[in-house]
């Protein structure tokens, strides 16, 4: 395939706007799914997107597709993931493309990730073509979408198409647009092979496969290479193009995008964002590769019953292969044993891990409420990076407590600017600037990160009536005041509820999460004292009454089976309960602490 | 725990441990049967039991499909079976028609004599005291039973109001007095802790029903059971349960004055006359073998613990079509029998004998619990006598907490 041949482009949106589901519609169009093998979003083929309906993932797809003029073209297709936790797969896949297609819901319009992911296409210089999706709905406003974009991103009104991912029209006009309007590859095609590693995953059959667009050169098959950054040499077994199956070939040139198949074992001898070339002197030098994403929240993930440990630990480690953005290392607790201290990209992102932990690996866990990362600036001189509220020294030996900054920006309805400006303002945000767009307001603030992560977004849509959307990018860590609760019950102090908070806030969160708790704990033989204290200081004291009275009345022939059922359930239940001192705490009292007490 | 003492009552109990039985207990063959009559003129809004309200055009099939059962069950080659108790239960036996109620009767003698070798039987029939007029207690009576259990719940107006039961206290004791005369023994069970009633007003009740001069009482906390009107009212908010306390105060109270008045408290909710205990629910607590028919009735034979369906007309269309009613059948391993032993034995306050244990279940309960038992009499839930484990008051109170722990190892 000669490069002038050749397109490579990714579909970047909002969450929900079509993506995938336009996806689905190229690979009918080009004939590279059948209709008989075609499903709705096909390339969400992960159970949890399915289950979820969104992508979380970026896919790779390789379509011949024969253009009117005649001619055979080769397009790469990268369908992206549209929520922010998983947006540096949007990054990663932006590199590996000349042009982007630019999905707008035609009703919803412009939100905050169409922005931020178009600014992020702009950045990498790539051709965008905006597309005005779902104009199948009753209720579309194409019209005022395309003003929309033609204010907020400066583009030519003629140049926005109109589709329907749904319905398919339109599919022929944007298949005619990447064809005409997106520059084709450009690379040296006898310089010595590179490649870029974008992606990978692991197949149990066949190892590692690696993602990779070929940017000079080429390589064949059984060609001995080297990824140069990791610094190993391998023999390509296999090599050839998703369509989406893997379809192998024997050579991958300048221009293609595709996979590799070497016989690795592992993926952390893959470093996506490596280059592939050859070994020895004649190698082409290395690309500037990615940004390594970074874990925004951390949780502590404990094996409800003690002796899942290793079981936790395979499990962690298989899905970590194939999911390289989490990271994990074992920390012990006091009230909760040995387990594992994990990070994530976003609370999302969590959710979803956790989720497969327990479907995947059948295992039962107990989560700590999740908390960012903060750096705390010793009296010593050192600085140190606290995961966990249990890591933060005493007071005396602080110097600077820091904590994550992010910027923020909010895209509104104007009539809600002062509602964002209140939310804002209570999380003790500082305004960074206000923008009029395109019939909207750009209000963006810095925020600390996890004043954002909980539950802002919630927040956010419920303020404004689903109008309002974010977007937040980590800009740096600022000093605050910040204090550590810790919570005693009957006196012990229980490490994993330990939180970090502000310090003017932290007496009325020490009280909302006792109260909690009290609620969470059930009643025992004796009674239970709940207290939060900051510093050694006791700032709230809840009761958890002793119990006085389980008997069940009635047990005759029919309820002997039926108690013997519950009780012995109870007893799994208690089994999965962690306890300090004799205080029995249910799992989810490990959440609690996340409740803010605000309405 | 404190160790010293904590070994001796390891030596001192371990003694008792016997060779361990032959046969377990749950081995013998059954002498008892309930049937369970799924109907009532209505359905009170707490009540959760297998029943069908006002189908009185039911009751023919449902005694077809019973006769099913029992020939499935039992077989028609067998000669009648001795047992030592019957328990009419429901729903409301008194629904039938004295007509009804004799080709049950009939129906049933084919496939059981009273045990010539026990010394007296004990039959049963639960009864709604609207229904006791005096033929149907004559027809009963003459019939065999000899024991009436009364649902009165109340003798006061408000709280059956609230309870949906449809008598009145005068009805009560008059069904009570037309029983005694036909000298059959009495049985009544009443409901506390409703609404928000007082101590005062419970008492009420407790000395209207020892006026009566039942043999038997059970007395029952009133529970809110999922998929009853009362549930979705507790969750709506219009019915506030019982605080535990008072609840506690009730159930106390009760004790107090059933005990003062020469009552034996012999089971968890069960009190009465000295030698008046149900023989038939004594057989549930004992672990012993029982029959059971009809819809959402669970029996217990040979170890095994079955269920019927509870729907009343799936368990008739499921007779009709030779398909068996049951809907649940465990059979849980020795172990897991003899810590049921255990357990459901010491809802019975005289509690469970670790001699008899170990000869009747085969086990070793020092191996099965021996730890935990330990435990809870140096805490003071249980208490020993000689070899006989009992509850104490405190133990009594919070029991249910205390047996997930003997369902399972550790
Ligand atoms: N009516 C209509 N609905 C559409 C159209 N395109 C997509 N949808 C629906 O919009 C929803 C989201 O579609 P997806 O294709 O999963 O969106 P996405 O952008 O890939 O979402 P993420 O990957 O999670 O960011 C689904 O319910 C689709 O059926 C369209 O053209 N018309
Ligand atoms: S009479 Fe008894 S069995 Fe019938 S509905 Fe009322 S409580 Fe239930
Ligand atoms: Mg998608």
């Amino acid at each position: 395939m000669s490069q002038d041949k050749i397109r490579n482009f990714c579909i970047i949106a909002h969450i929900d706007h079509g993506k995938s589901t336009l996806a689905d519609r190229l690979l009918e169009h080009t004939g590279t799914v059948s209709t008989r093998e075609m499903k709705n979003q096909l390339l969400d083929d992960l159970e949890l997107e399915r289950e979820r309906g969104i992508t979380i993932k970026a896919k790779a797809v390789t379509m011949d597709y024969k253009h009117r003029d005649g001619q055979q073209y080769e397009l790469n297709l990268i369908d992206t993931p549209g929520h922010v936790d998983f947006h540096y797969e949007v990054s990663r896949s932006l590199a590996c493309c000349e042009g982007a297609l630019l999905v707008v819901d035609a009703f919803q319009g412009i939100e905050a990730q169409t922005m931020a992911n178009t600014y992020a296409a702009l950045d990498q210089n790539l051709q965008i073509i905006p597309v005005i999706n779902k104009i199948d709905l009753q209720h579309h406003r194409a019209d005022e979408v395309a003003e929309e974009i033609v204010q907020v991103l400066g583009v030519e009104p003629e140049s926005i198409l109109r589709c329907s991912a749904k319905t398919g029209l339109g599919i022929p006009e944007l298949l005619d647009a990447i064809i005409t309007r997106l520059p084709p590859p450009k690379g040296d095609l006898s310089g010595p092979p590179q490649a870029m590693v974008f992606d990978s995953h692991y197949d149990d059959y066949r190892g590692v496969i690696t993602y990779v667009r070929m940017t000079q050169g080429e390589i064949n098959k059984g060609q001995k290479i080297r990824f140069l950054r990791v610094g190993q040499n391998h023999d390509v077994l296999e090599l050839g193009h998703f369509r989406p199956q893997r379809v192998s070939t024997n050579k991958l040139s300048a221009g293609q995008v595709g996979y590799l198949i070497c016989n690795i074992k592992s993926l952390t001898e893959v470093d996506t964002g490596d280059t592939v070339s050859i070994p020895g002197d004649h190698a082409a030098p290395p690309l500037p590769g990615y940004k390594k994403p970074k874990r925004m929240v951390y949780c502590g993930l404990y094996p409800s019953d003690g002796q899942e440990f290793s079981e936790l630990r395979d499990s962690l480690i298989k899905l970590q292969i194939n999911d390289p953005s989490f990271e994990f290392e074992p920390e012990s607790s006091d009230a909760l044993g040995f387990g594992f201290r994990c990070g994530f990209l976003g609370l999302l992102h969590m959710e979803i891990i956790q989720q497969r932990l327990e479907q995947e690996a059948n295992l039962d866990l107990v989560q700590t409420a999740p908390n960012v990362t903060y750096e705390i600036l010793l009296r010593s001189g050192e600085v140190i990076e606290i995961h966990k509220p249990q890591d933060v020294p005493d007071q005396g030996e602080i110097a600077e407590f820091r904590q994550p900054i992010v910027r923020c920006n909010f895209l509104v309805p104007e009539e809600y600017v002062g509602t964002i400006m209140k939310l804002c303002q209570e999380r003790r945000g500082v305004q960074a600037g206000q923008e009029y767009l395109g019939g909207r307001m750009l209000v963006t603030y810095d925020l600390p990160l996890a004043e954002v992560i909980y539950d802002l977004h919630d927040k956010l849509k419920s303020s404004t009536r689903g109008y309002g959307t974010m977007d937040y990018e980590l800009i740096g860590y600022q000093p605050a005041s910040l204090a550590r609760v810790d919570i005693l019950v009957n006196g012990n102090r229980v490490d994993a509820l330990s939180i970090i908070c502000n310090r003017d806030d932290a007496e009325r969160r020490g009280r909302v999460v006792a109260k909690k708790l009290k609620d969470e704990i059930s009643r025992h033989m004796f009674e239970i004292a709940v207290q939060a204290a900051i510093g050694g200081k006791i700032v709230a004291r809840e009761t958890v009454k002793a119990l006085r009275k389980n008997v069940t009345a009635k047990c005759y022939g029919g309820d002997i089976s039926r108690k013997k059922k519950l009780w012995a359930k109870q007893r799994e239940g208690k089994k999965r309960m962690k306890s300090v001192g004799n205080v029995d705490i249910p799992q989810k009292a490990f959440m609690a602490v996340l409740d803010t007490g605000d309405k | 725990m404190d160790s010293r003492t904590s070994n001796k009552v390891k030596c001192e109990l371990s003694q008792v441990l016997g060779p361990g039985g032959t046969r377990p207990v749950w081995k013998h063959d059954s002498k008892s049967v309930y049937v369970h009559i799924p109907f009532c003129a209505q359905r009170c809004g707490y009540c959760n039991f297998a029943l069908i309200a006002d189908r009185a055009d039911l009751v023919e099939s449902f005694l077809e499909a019973l006769a099913r059962e029992l020939q499935w069950r039992l077989g028609t080659e067998h000669p009648p079976r001795s047992i030592e108790t019957l328990f009419l239960g429901g729903g409301t036996p008194t629904f039938l028609s004295l007509a009804q109620a004799e080709r049950l009767v009939t129906l049933l003698r084919k496939y059981f004599v009273w045990d010539a070798q026990a010394p007296n039987h004990e039959w049963s029939v639960e009864a709604n005291p609207n229904d006791l007029t005096s033929e149907a207690v004559a027809h009963w009576s003459e019939l065999g039973v000899t024991r009436f259990s009364l649902g009165v719940q109340s003798f006061r107006a408000a709280k059956l109001q609230l309870l949906e039961r449809t008598h009145r206290a005068l009805d009560i004791q008059r069904a009570c007095d037309l029983v005694r005369q036909h000298g059959r023994q009495l049985s009544l069970d009443l409901i506390f802790a409703v609404g928000d009633e007082t101590l005062a007003e419970w008492e009420s009740d407790l000395r209207a029903a020892i006026d009566c001069c039942p043999q038997h009482l059970s007395t029952y906390q009133l529970t809110y059971e999922k998929g009853t009107q009362f549930w979705n009212r507790l969750q709506r908010g219009l019915l506030n349960e019982a605080d535990q306390d008072h609840a506690l105060r009730l159930y106390q109270r009760t004790r107090e004055m059933l005990l003062a008045d020469g009552f034996e408290h012999y089971e968890v909710s069960n009190f009465c006359r000295p030698g008046f205990r149900s023989r038939h629910n004594c057989v549930y607590w004992s672990g012993r073998p029982y029959w059971a028919f009809g819809p959402g009735a669970a029996g217990y034979i040979d170890g095994c613990r079955y269920v019927n369906h509870s729907s009343t007309t799936t368990y008739i269309k499921r007779m009709a079509l030779g398909e068996s009613p049951v809907v649940e059948l465990d059979n849980d391993g020795d172990e897991m029998r003899a810590r049921e032993y255990f357990v459901f034995g010491m809802r019975m306050l005289e509690g469970v004998d670790l001699q008899v244990f170990a000869d009747e279940t085969g086990q070793n309960w020092e191996c099965l619990f021996g730890d935990q038992l330990r435990h809870d009499l140096e805490i003071g839930y249980f208490c020993r006598n000689n070899h006989r484990i009992q509850l104490t008051p405190t133990g009594l109170y919070i029991s249910d907490t205390l047996w997930p722990n003997y369902l399972s190892s550790s």
